[in-house]
């Protein structure tokens, strides 16, 4: 029978437990569909890493020999290890495409996924070519791929198409931002296929005690780090290097996309659950305070007290529960999908499904748990007397001054702010609620406006203040530099190569982008607070995210070589510049000369339409537009907005939720003064105004509380980039406004709403009893 | 021996740092199947009285003896279980679950029969009594028709024979009822007391009555007089009246 008192308990004050219901559900709805979608992330991960094994090393260096091969196999703790040649080739289509080349001379590391035709034999002819170039291209099986690789042109039927662990995610160049997979690719062939005298440049290895799943540890990392350090002293220290899935790009950019997702699903959820569990204390506390007089009846009749107790608790566990599963069934099968299937754009696996993961159970016993405890909580103190005391209507609260209502202030305050002031102070935790529920309204507000700010400068930022050229000009691989030159002249533009290199601070080594410089006016640099500075012409200066996860700061030496080159120099950071998506180390021209290095620049930067012109200019590999550059953006920007939507939809729902709860709770509340103004002689009008004071002054609260802590999850959400990226979260004025004005609108709204109810208040009835 | 009897009980309470007494000295004794009326003025201490009887609180001195067991220093669960296996409560104010409706408030007591705590005394002394089935309860009330109204569809006099229904479902060997026809008209308060004594002298169950009205000491087997927390006096009724001659 306390079951059906419940439901219809439940029934009667629907609205107050309808919020305690949809937060609960919207917590778990939000956690379960995120969660589910990043552990379908991992799990397919790590299985799609398992089955093509993933290097656990690779080793790049100049020449290597089936010498060194042994060297390394014989190393205790390698499992396997194989070598290859890993080079940037071009693919002879309508318009030549990049295409890295591996060829190999076994495929036991690192394996194709093959989509179709046959799998690769070592000593077979062929080439073996990603699915989306197949697919961009319209390339298949049995076609001729005409190929160049440095200066030569070869061709090779095309025997397959695959998937490959270590293109999971991969740009054609340092200065792209955003893949465009189908415009550039990969291939692999046999080493018999190499068109010249094959000299190794890559040596992969899989390692013992290092699996593929769930990201590295830090034992794994530390085994990758010792071996890396083993294989380099084995053969030569200063010849190579070795570097961990951690320092690749690939491994690396998905597996924080991962773990930032992870992080993700956390903060949202902990709003909602905070607000329910206001929720529950408002509602519960009341609810028993109202029903004194039958729990009295209950205990006269001979219920137990642990009966009762689980009758009250029972209300929010009943919720809590209904609301976590369904939240968790609708959140896997809505959010977790949506996600999941826009990071297909972005990532390539063969296989991405959302998986429900032991967490999502977690999450539900949890919010489960919390709120049932508070509810019980709340009821205790109806609860604990005897029975013949809890059958007595309460005592009233033995009232006492505040501080304001003692200050000389107090008398100069209108009647309306006066009763405002006093019902704020003895209804706290209600207008807590009200002040949270505008808080989070407005955080969320906030950070769904804060992320398309952030989107938009980030465009802005790089080609507005980085870089003002118009038009970059990519040149051919080893275009000499006396060409590269000429075409700087015409077109009045600045040369720049990019390449990368390894940089070491405290035995802690890390790959980056290496950015060399010529004199022009169409590069430039930002510090850390985003003021433009000169870089030193004769320092070298690094990028905010790389000197942050080195550890080091202005000033400060680090040893660092180009890639493929056995040099090492020691120099020290001469400045500290911030650049969004290529971390590494920048210099000029002339000091890079200094050092003994050839200028061979890739790209020129220019502010002259030289697309046309260049269209079939053998030394050009393209022209692309800053416009062109920019749609790189899209696929990024409407994965943003998709999470703006969903921001905007938490954001209303909470806010009307709790605010309509907190109104009509507080209406009844009030419904005997409110009587009483009226038979005193207040206009209706008069009391709606007075109730919207006391609902401006909260909003007002909740927002200015609000936004910063909108500052906080937005730049909590960017701080959680993968390593080459350095988002500045970014907070327009308008954003700001929208905020304010957005939530005051929902405020106000549902308070006018609400506040027309003050018509029906009847006198005579109110008074009554 | 006495089947209920009250040796020096007290009720102290602090209000701030006074002592209050709303029980002092208090000496009764009740036999098994009477009808008794408490009688006495507002704040005389009668639902001081009716608390103690029920296990609805515990004195702060004395004793009190039910059916020979001193039910005055018994815990919280102990006293529960007493409620739960001896008292049936009538309210003034019928203090029926709203959310129920007349049906499924008579039937919560078999809810708490199956949760009270196992192997009580009372238990023991209860073998073979077990709840009566609500349709049958209401229907002795004369509320056959009304089982699946709720409380604020029936008038008062019905909201108040379901409380009776409700008390007498459990077959409780003690029927406490405070002010039963307070909140009702003549007519049906008379309706009500004829309930009550029909329980008294058909199935001997002990009915204790608090009341202000002293036309009702008529109807009673024992009469308590209270005043200012003391029993003033303690009659018999030689000449018992049915329920249907009283008048107020």
């Amino acid at each position: 029978m306390l079951f059906r008192k419940m439901i219809r308990d439940l029934l009667q004050s629907k609205v107050q437990f309808l919020s305690i219901f949809l937060m609960s559900f919207l917590g778990i709805f939000v956690f379960a569909g995120l969660d589910s979608e990043a552990s379908g992330m991992a799990l397919y991960e790590s299985k799609y890493y398992e089955k093509t094994d993933l290097p656990d090393l690779w080793v790049q260096g100049k020449e290597f020999k089936d010498y060194d091969l042994k060297v390394i196999r014989s190393l205790p703790g390698v499992k396997k290890s194989e070598k290859r040649i890993q080079k940037d080739g071009k693919a002879l289509l309508k318009e030549e495409t990049d295409l890295q080349m591996n060829f190999i001379e076994s495929n036991d590391i690192g394996k194709m996924l093959i989509v179709s035709g046959e799998p690769y034999n070592p000593g077979e002819s062929g080439v073996w070519i990603d699915f989306k170039l197949a697919e961009k291209q319209g390339l298949s099986t049995g076609d001729i791929l005409k190929m160049k690789l440095e200066g030569t042109e070869f061709e090779e039927e095309i025997r397959g198409t695959f998937y490959h662990p270590e293109y999971v995610y991969f740009l054609p160049d340092a200065a792209a931002m955003m893949p465009d997979y189908g415009s550039y690719g990969e291939a692999f062939m046999d080493i018999e296929e190499y068109p010249m005298e094959p000299a190794f440049n890559q040596i992969i290895v899989d390692l013992e005690g290092v699996d593929n799943t769930g990201g590295l540890s830090d034992k794994e990392k530390d085994i990758c780090r010792r071996m890396g350090d083993a294989i380099a002293s084995a053969l030569d220290s200063d010849r190579i290097v070795a570097t961990d899935k951690d320092s690749q790009l690939s491994y690396q950019t998905f597996h924080a996309e991962i773990e930032q997702h992870q992080s993700m699903t956390y903060m949202f959820p902990a709003v909602f659950l905070l607000i329910a569990i206001l929720g529950i204390i408002t509602t519960m506390t009341r609810m028993t305070s109202r029903q004194r007089i039958q729990i009295g009846t209950l205990k006269a009749l001979g219920f137990t007290k642990k009966t009762i107790t689980i009758h009250y608790a029972s209300y929010s566990f009943f919720l809590s529960l209904t609301g976590g599963i369904m939240g968790a069934l609708l959140g896997y099968n809505t959010i977790a999908e949506l996600i999941i299937g826009m990071q297909g754009s972005a990532y390539l696996v063969p296989e991405m499904k959302t998986a429900f993961s032991v967490r999502a159970y977690g999450a539900i016993i949890v919010s489960v748990a919390v709120s049932t405890l508070v509810s019980f909580l709340s009821c205790r103190k109806e609860l604990a007397p005897a029975p013949s005391e809890t059958l007595r209507p309460a005592s009233p609260k033995n009232l006492k001054h505040s501080l304001i209502e003692k200050s000389r202030l107090w008398m100069k305050l209108d009647f309306a702010t006066q009763w405002n002031i006093r019902d704020i102070m003895r209804n706290k935790v209600r207008s807590a609620m009200g002040i949270f529920g505008v808080l989070g309204c407005s955080m969320l507000l906030f950070a769904a406006f804060a992320c398309l700010d952030t989107m938009d400068f980030l465009s802005t930022w790089m080609y507005g203040e980085l870089n003002t050229s118009s038009y970059q000009i990519i040149m051919e691989n080893d275009t000499p530099y006396s060409v590269t030159e000429e075409y700087a002249k015409k077109y009045r533009g600045q040369m720049v190569q990019n390449g990368s290199c390894e940089i070491e601070v405290m035995g802690v080594k890390k790959s980056g982008a290496l950015t060399v410089y010529d004199t022009g006016n169409f590069l430039h640099f930002e510090d850390r607070n985003m003021k433009q500075i000169r870089l030193n012409r004769r320092g070298i200066a690094m990028s905010c995210k790389m000197a942050d996860t080195l550890g080091v700061k202005e000033g400060d030496l680090f040893r660092w070589h180009v890639l493929g080159d056995d040099k090492w120099q020691v120099s020290h950071v001469s400045l500290l510049y911030r650049n969004p998506t290529v971390q590494g180390i920048t210099m000029t021209r002339e000091l890079y000369s200094d050092m003994e290095y050839d200028f061979v620049p890739d790209v020129i930067y220019t502010n002259m339409n030289a697309k046309e012109e260049l269209s079939d200019d053998d030394n050009i590999t393209g022209v692309q537009s800053v416009g062109e550059m920019m749609e790189a953006f899209d696929s990024m920007k409407e994965m943003m907005y998709m999470m703006v939507y969903i921001l905007v939809c938490a954001a209303g729902i909470l806010g009307i939720v709790v605010l309509y709860n907190l109104g009509v709770l507080s209406l009844v509340e009030k419904h005997r003064q409110m009587s009483t103004l009226k038979v005193l002689g207040f206009t209706t009008g008069k009391i709606r105004l007075i109730l919207q004071d006391q609902n401006t002054w909260l909003t007002l609260l909740g927002i200015i509380l609000g936004i910063p802590c909108g500052m906080w999850l937005v730049s909590r959400l960017f701080s959680t980039m993968p390593e080459s990226m350095d988002y500045i979260a970014t907070f327009k004025p308008m954003s700001f406004v929208y905020t304010f004005a957005g939530t005051f609108a929902l405020s106000f709204a549902v308070n006018r709403l609400l506040s027309r109810k003050v018509k029906n208040v009847d006198m005579v009835d109110a008074l009554k009893g | 021996m006495p089947f209920i009897e009250f040796k020096n009980v007290e009720r102290r309470y602090m209000l701030g740092t006074n002592e209050f007494y709303a029980l002092k000295s208090v000496d009764l004794e009740i036999e098994e199947g009477e009808m008794v009326v408490i009688l006495g003025p507002s704040g005389a201490g009668k639902s001081t009285l009716l608390n103690l009887l029920g296990g609805m609180d515990s004195p702060t001195g004395g004793e009190i003896l039910f059916n020979g067991h001193d039910i005055s220093n018994f815990k919280d669960d102990e006293l529960t279980a007493y409620r739960a296996w001896n008292v049936g409560v009538v309210f003034q104010f019928y203090n029926l679950i709203p959310t129920l409706t007349a049906y499924e408030n008579v039937a919560l007591m078999k809810d708490v029969r199956r949760n009270v705590k196992k192997g009580s005394i009372w238990e023991k002394e209860s073998e073979g009594v077990e709840v009566m089935d609500p349709a049958l309860a209401l229907s002795s009330v004369g509320l056959s028709e009304h089982m699946n109204q709720f409380p604020s569809q029936m008038s008062g006099g019905e909201q108040q024979r379901t409380s009776i229904a409700r008390a007498l479902a459990k077959n409780p060997r003690l029927l406490l009822c405070d002010e039963p026809t307070g909140a009702l008209d003549t007519g049906t308060g008379k309706e009500v007391l004829k309930l009550l004594q029909q329980e008294s002298r058909k199935n001997r169950h002990t009915v204790v009555m608090v009341t202000h009205n002293s036309f009702f000491a008529d109807i009673a087997d024992r009469v308590i007089r209270v005043k200012n927390g003391t029993v003033q006096s303690v009659e018999i009724n030689e000449s018992v009246k049915d329920a249907e001659e009283v008048y107020w």
